[in-house]
């Protein structure tokens, strides 16, 4: 398929809040062929702000390139020659699949903000029911950063039996105070532009200033302190010398801007409410002992990545969630990537993922599948020494 | 089979086929490997620079990332037979927590390291060149370890030699070890 599709997967889902939302789309894009014994299905998550366009399509030409562009394709780390990629766009989000921007067909309105609270176990809900619809019973593999490492390692929680495989990188098993501090500047951002008028902004002026900010604050999460002096240090923009005033001058004000003003023309501001709001309930551990309970049956095997540099969700959460993992006897590799870019490190380190992502995948798609691991020793089993 | 480090040979034969093995310090996998290949053991690695992590993915092993002490603490009590610490003794920061360490997660410890008491060593260090790794000689900072200090700090640790065996290059050395062993490797457990 070459271009976004949408999918009705429920005519009505019952969300983990308790409400019931309906109907619920999901949009999504599909690269490669799934082959005759169906198991070659790559699930791949977007991120905070992103889409079902993972990357473009070779067939079509003239085609904008997607969000991990590098990474899916012929050939590349996710090569579509040999394997089947699916992307869909995550509940509660702003393109194509049912969020707040979505009309009620309750009263035929926008939802805005009686849109109800999804969280990411709802959007991997969904997912599950796309996978259904598109005859997809076994997952080779989920990936994602980010939130769509989130995803990943929910799916292995929820449908052990569905992933053989999860990657997930610059990610966390369970949102941190920081992070949900750094996301509720975001909202705030958003409640304070007066044209937000509680969510109900569709068909007026949209809270373009307070989307702008928030996605400042975002962007800023997602750079590192060695990134932005190596891109813009003290650099200023247009001037030779310091204007003593409150104009924009230095490089990183005018770039934090224009990524802001971008970011108003693609992205919803309620849908960015919602997205946040489903990062800060992810914590896997929630309702359970520990984080180490959660993973008990949990039967895929796992490459943990995160990035030196990356204060958003740092090294050590991920070392966090590898030792429940390893605790579990869950095969998992981990790898800390040693880049300056930060947060957004999972984007652009392609070249160094490329080859870790390819192996692993290799790896998995020979080892046999096994719904249980192997927990018990040689010794247990009577080999003696 | 020959090999660049001749106590891997004899860290295969030590090990029973089929065992849970996990390699404290596994490089770039190439022990792991052999394991695998020669005994189709279950193994894991530990290992803390990125470059050898990538060679053990591409070999198809699962490694977790990190300093050894930092990695053992991830895993279960008596999750593993075997806990394998290969020519990594000495690099240690702190090798008598590690030692205790691989035995709360293995109920054996395999542990090779080169003799500082070799006759060589000893003549070098009695002509005044030092014991250890020379200043100008660019290589990381590591304890000079002899089988004296070793059977001491075991014997202190509560840690039994179960079985020790000594050799110099291909060469199994039984008679006066402490002087005429390059290489020695110790299979230890609890006492």
């Amino acid at each position: 398929m070459s271009s976004v599709q949408i999918q009705t997967v429920a005519p009505e889902m019952r969300l983990q809040g308790g409400a019931a939302l309906g109907p619920v789309d999901l949009a999504y894009e599909t690269y490669g062929r799934l082959n005759e014994r169906k198991d070659n299905a790559i699930l791949i998550c977007h991120a905070l702000s992103g889409d079902a366009h993972v990357a473009a399509h070779p067939e079509v030409p003239g085609q904008r390139p997607g969000w991990w562009e590098a990474a899916v394709g012929p050939g590349k780390a996710f090569d579509t020659d040999r394997y089947f990629v699916v992307c869909s766009n995550v509940l509660g989000s702003c393109y194509g699949s049912t969020g707040p921007a979505s009309i009620d067909p309750r009263t035929g309105r926008p939802y805005g903000l009686s849109f109800p609270i999804v969280t990411v176990a709802d959007m991997v809900e969904a997912q599950r029911r796309l996978l259904d619809a598109l005859g997809i019973e076994k997952l080779l593999a989920v990936a994602g950063g980010s939130l769509g490492g989130m995803q990943a390692l929910q799916w292995s929680v929820a449908y052990p039996e569905r992933v053989r495989s999860a990657i997930v990188l610059a990610a966390t098993a369970s949102s941190s105070a920081q992070s949900i501090a750094l996301n509720e500047l975001a909202r705030q951002a958003i409640y304070a532009d007066a044209n937000w008028d509680r969510g109900s902004y569709y068909g007026r002026i949209p809270p373009h200033a307070g989307l702008a900010l928030a996605r400042m604050v975002g962007h800023v999460t997602y750079l590192s302190e060695a990134s932005m002096k190596a891109k813009f240090g003290r650099r200023l923009r247009h001037r030779e010398d310091y204007g003593f005033g409150f104009a924009p001058e230095f490089q990183i004000e005018t770039y934090l801007q224009h990524q802001g003003h971008r970011f108003t023309e693609r992205f919803d501001a309620n849908a960015l409410l919602y997205v946040t709001k489903a990062i800060d309930y992810f914590d896997l551990a929630y309702g359970r002992a520990n984080l180490a309970e959660a993973f008990r049956d949990v039967a895929a095997h796992f490459l943990v990545v995160s990035f030196s540099s990356d204060w958003l969700y740092p090294p050590a959460q991920s070392k966090e969630l590898v030792r429940a993992l390893l605790q579990n006897d869950v095969d998992a590799t981990y790898v800390e990537v040693r880049s300056d870019y930060g947060h957004d490190a999972f984007l652009l380190e392609i070249e160094r993922l490329a080859g870790l992502t390819r192996d692993f995948l290799a790896q998995t798609a020979e080892k046999r599948f096994q719904a249980r691991r192997r927990r018990q020793s040689a010794f247990a089993q009577g080999a003696g020494i | 089979m020959m090999s660049r480090r001749p106590d891997w040979d004899v860290i295969v034969e030590l090990i029973p086929a089929g065992t849970r093995v996990l390699d404290l310090g596994c490089g770039n996998g190439e022990l792991l490997a052999r394991l695998l290949v020669r005994k189709s053991v279950f193994a894991r690695g530990v290992e803390h620079d990125e470059a050898n992590v990538r060679a053990c993915v591409a070999r198809g092993l699962s490694v977790r990332q990190g300093d050894i002490e930092e990695g053992l603490a991830d895993f279960a009590d008596g999750s593993w037979d075997y806990a394998i610490l290969s020519q990594t003794l000495g690099c240690l920061q702190r090798p008598l927590p590690v030692l205790a360490e691989m035995l709360r997660v293995a109920r054996f410890g395999i542990v090779s390291f080169s003799n500082a008491g070799h006759w060589r060593a000893r003549w070098r260090a009695a002509t005044g060149r030092g014991a250890g790794t020379e200043l100008a000689s660019g290589l990381p900072l590591a304890r000079s370890i002899t089988l004296a200090q070793f059977r001491a700090a075991t014997a202190r640790q509560g840690i039994e030699i179960k079985e020790w065996l000594h050799w110099s290059g291909t060469r199994r050395i039984q008679a006066w070890p402490a002087w005429r062993a390059r290489t020695t490797i110790g299979l230890l457990r609890r006492r």
